[in-house]
């Protein structure tokens, strides 16, 4: 889900340009050239982070809105008890943290990938 | 009451604060010191150094405190608190850090090119930091009055005068290391009393907390009050007082009748064991079934329970970006990458720090009963090891917390008053050495009156409303300015004007009064469930509607914000942006 739609165009552009280029990498020149392609290179990587964000925070959000508002549907949860503790304490009081905290070191290993993968691109001119 | 130990305490971590801040100053004098030493700080050291200066009266006092007062749906505060760096992490961290602006309105200004919309992110910087530093002095106030007696206001005096004079003498810039051994110091201020209350001294069953209401006294307690209060008895209750109890001077036994009373400050009385605990009248009695349900319960009403925890949910998720005094540590990671690192680190250290306050609420509703009495329960963390476990273990315990709280106070309260002295004197009063140290006194000054005004407002309030003011400002702000490339200055301009007035007016008119109850005082009081969705619109309708004012080298932007530094052009990675005078947090 990366940068998939670019590869056939890069090809061609990039070897047109080798010729008379100076850089060393002329795709990421390509980054900064104000025309559509330069553009399209950084709206593809922004798409790829944006969506990683996205995935990351949606579980999030369902954990942290869902109890509330499964709570509010079905007040017995409210006085629920798990091995012989109330449920809100287990929960709020330390439950809730470390899914929130795995869901940040995935983040942080999958948002490095898309990283690794958009250099590559890169590389590959 | 006297507690020498707790005084030691607060003195020492004062002095050790000082003196490293100190030292610290004199190795890194410029900015560029600063910016070349920091950007070796490895990220488990950064992260620590971050939850330091996040960690405040809030965290320390206020969660705990409010959970005891309004039931456990309270916790709910500092769940938003660490997972607004869940949020900071996908969002905002690492972009951020590469585009290499130190403040936000260095953001503001970089991005969209306008001095005007960076005058008015300084002024919100100064709004959300103000809002801020009160709750901070209060806490202040109550762990001097719990260590030394007297009234509350001597304690936010105290506080307002070391950090003024800190930051204005140079000597208390909270550098990397004094932050980082805060946070520590913090966790284990919190942790082993904690621990040791809850395995080592005897109390009943945790279970047990949900049992009948109103909590009683488990054994004869005296009630001191610090403040007048108007208290509801609901059966009588033969008590010892000294002091005035209803306008009459009583010194020696009487019966608290059922019913109202008033209560002067000063008094204390004492309550035989077993008799159930009279309660503030302001704060309704909770059951403990309704103590225990995860939904929040303003004023401990059930109304809209719903409403006002997505409320505090939304301020404190989407606010934690939006602290002016936080962000700019993020500065000090190397790259884009050690800033995702650094701040999954942080959410990890926020994640072991809150499960002590929720400790603190359940056996403060159980073996301190007497704070629902005088309205103390913003104490129970600094309180309860004295009264559940006698003797040296509970002098040591006590020293330990409120050296903790302390430290909370001084590095929060530090990284506001110079995020704001800098915001101002560099903005608004031309720069310069001078101007920052006016600024900081003047505000110093002003800061410490009003901490004088909010005595009576739960600390985890009051900084829940900084957090509502930044998520309806700075989130919008830095989330459509990272990742839309259509946004500009005027849709900027147009959400921080009306999110910023419109969650502070109703921040306001909770203060003085307004709506109570009912939808008014959960709209009014948790505004961000409706002042986001509204500053977002502006900012989004605004942009659209003034396309015109897309910034030129938007692209350039984008770049500077998205790029691995790996592949950047030079000219890029070295924008280094304004160079502060005053490196804010440094």
């Amino acid at each position: 889900m990366t940068a998939e739609p670019l590869p056939a165009r890069e090809v061609v552009r990039s070897q047109a340009r080798r010729p008379g280029g100076r850089a060393s990498t002329p795709a990421r020149d390509d980054l900064y050239e104000p025309d559509a392609y330069g553009r399209e290179l950084l709206t593809s990587l922004m798409r790829a982070q944006g969506g990683a964000c996205v995935t990351v925070l949606l579980p999030a959000l369902a954990l942290l809105a869902l109890y509330p508002l499964l709570t509010a549907l079905f007040p017995w949860l409210a006085t629920a008890r798990l091995l012989g503790l109330p449920l809100t304490l287990l929960v709020l009081g330390g439950g809730i943290y470390p899914p929130l905290v795995l869901l940040g070191y995935w983040y942080v290993r999958r948002a490095e990938r898309l990283e690794e993968q958009f250099v590559e691109l890169l590389k590959e001119q | 009451m006297t507690e020498p130990a707790s005084v030691i305490a607060i003195v020492a971590v004062t002095a050790i604060t000082a003196i490293i801040g100190a030292r610290g100053v004199r190795v890194a004098r410029t900015p560029a010191d600063f910016l070349v030493a920091a950007r070796q700080v490895p990220a488990p050291l950064n992260a620590s150094a971050i939850s330091g200066e996040y960690l405040s009266a809030a965290s320390f006092l206020g969660v705990a405190g409010l959970a005891m007062l309004e039931g456990l749906g309270a916790l709910w505060y500092a769940v938003g608190y660490a997972a607004g760096y869940l949020v900071l992490l996908a969002a905002v961290a690492a972009p951020l850090r590469r585009f290499g602006a130190y403040t936000i309105p260095d953001f503001a200004e970089g991005r969209l090119g306008s001095p005007a919309l960076r005058r008015a992110a300084t002024a919100t910087v100064i709004l959300i930091c103000g809002f801020y530093l009160l709750p901070q002095l209060k806490g202040a106030g109550v762990t001097l009055q719990v260590a030394v007696g007297g009234p509350v206001w001597i304690g936010v005096v105290v506080l307002g005068v070391i950090v003024t004079l800190g930051i204005a003498s140079g000597g208390m810039k909270g550098i990397t290391f004094v932050q980082a051994f805060q946070y520590w110091l913090k966790i284990v201020a919190i942790a082993i009393p904690a621990l040791v209350l809850l395995a080592v001294v005897q109390h009943p069953p945790v279970s047990t907390v949900t049992g009948p209401a109103p909590p009683s006294f488990t054994h004869r307690t005296e009630v001191k009050f610090p403040q007048s209060e108007i208290i509801s008895v609901t059966a009588a209750i033969d008590v010892t007082a000294a002091g005035n109890v209803d306008g009459m001077a009583h010194h020696g036994p009487f019966v608290l009748t059922k019913g109202h009373h008033s209560i002067a400050s000063g008094a204390t009385i004492t309550f035989p064991a077993g008799s159930p605990a009279p309660h503030v009248e302001a704060n309704p009695i909770m059951t403990g079934a309704a103590w225990t349900s995860p939904l929040l319960q303003l004023g401990g009403r059930p109304d809209h329970a719903l409403a006002a925890t997505y409320g505090v949910l939304l301020a404190t998720v989407l606010g934690a970006m939006g602290l002016p005094h936080i962000l700019v540590r993020f500065y000090t990671n190397r790259d884009g990458q050690a800033a995702r690192r650094t701040t999954a680190f942080v959410l990890l250290l926020l994640g072991c720090f809150y499960i002590f306050p929720a400790v603190f609420a359940v056996l403060g509703r159980m073996e301190a009963p007497g704070l629902y009495t005088s309205g103390q329960t913003d104490s129970v963390v600094l309180v309860l090891p004295r009264i559940m476990a006698g003797g040296e273990l509970g002098v040591v315990l006590g020293a330990l917390v409120a050296a903790g709280a302390f430290a909370a106070f001084l590095s929060t309260s530090s990284g506001l008053l110079i995020s704001m002295s800098g915001a101002l004197s560099h903005d608004i009063m031309g720069g310069g050495v001078r101007a920052f140290r006016t600024s900081a006194i003047a505000i110093g000054i002003v800061m410490t009156a009003l901490g004088l005004a909010v005595l009576n407002i739960s600390i985890n309030v009051l900084v829940g409303w900084a957090f509502a003011i930044a998520a309806s400002t700075f989130c919008p702000l830095l989330l459509l300015g990272i990742w839309w490339r259509r946004f500009t200055w005027i849709g900027a301009m147009g959400g921080l004007i009306l999110g910023g007035l419109a969650s502070s007016i109703a921040v306001l008119l909770t203060i003085v009064g307004v709506g109570s109850s009912g939808w008014p005082a959960v709209l009014l009081s948790e505004p961000a469930i409706w002042t986001v969705p509204l500053a977002f619109l502006t900012m989004i309708v605004l942009s659209l509607a003034t396309a015109r004012a897309i910034p030129g080298d938007v692209t350039q932007q984008l770049l500077a914000l998205h790029l691995p530094e790996r592949v950047r052009l030079p000219s890029a990675a070295d924008r280094g942006l304004v160079a502060q005078p005053e490196p804010a947090g440094s």
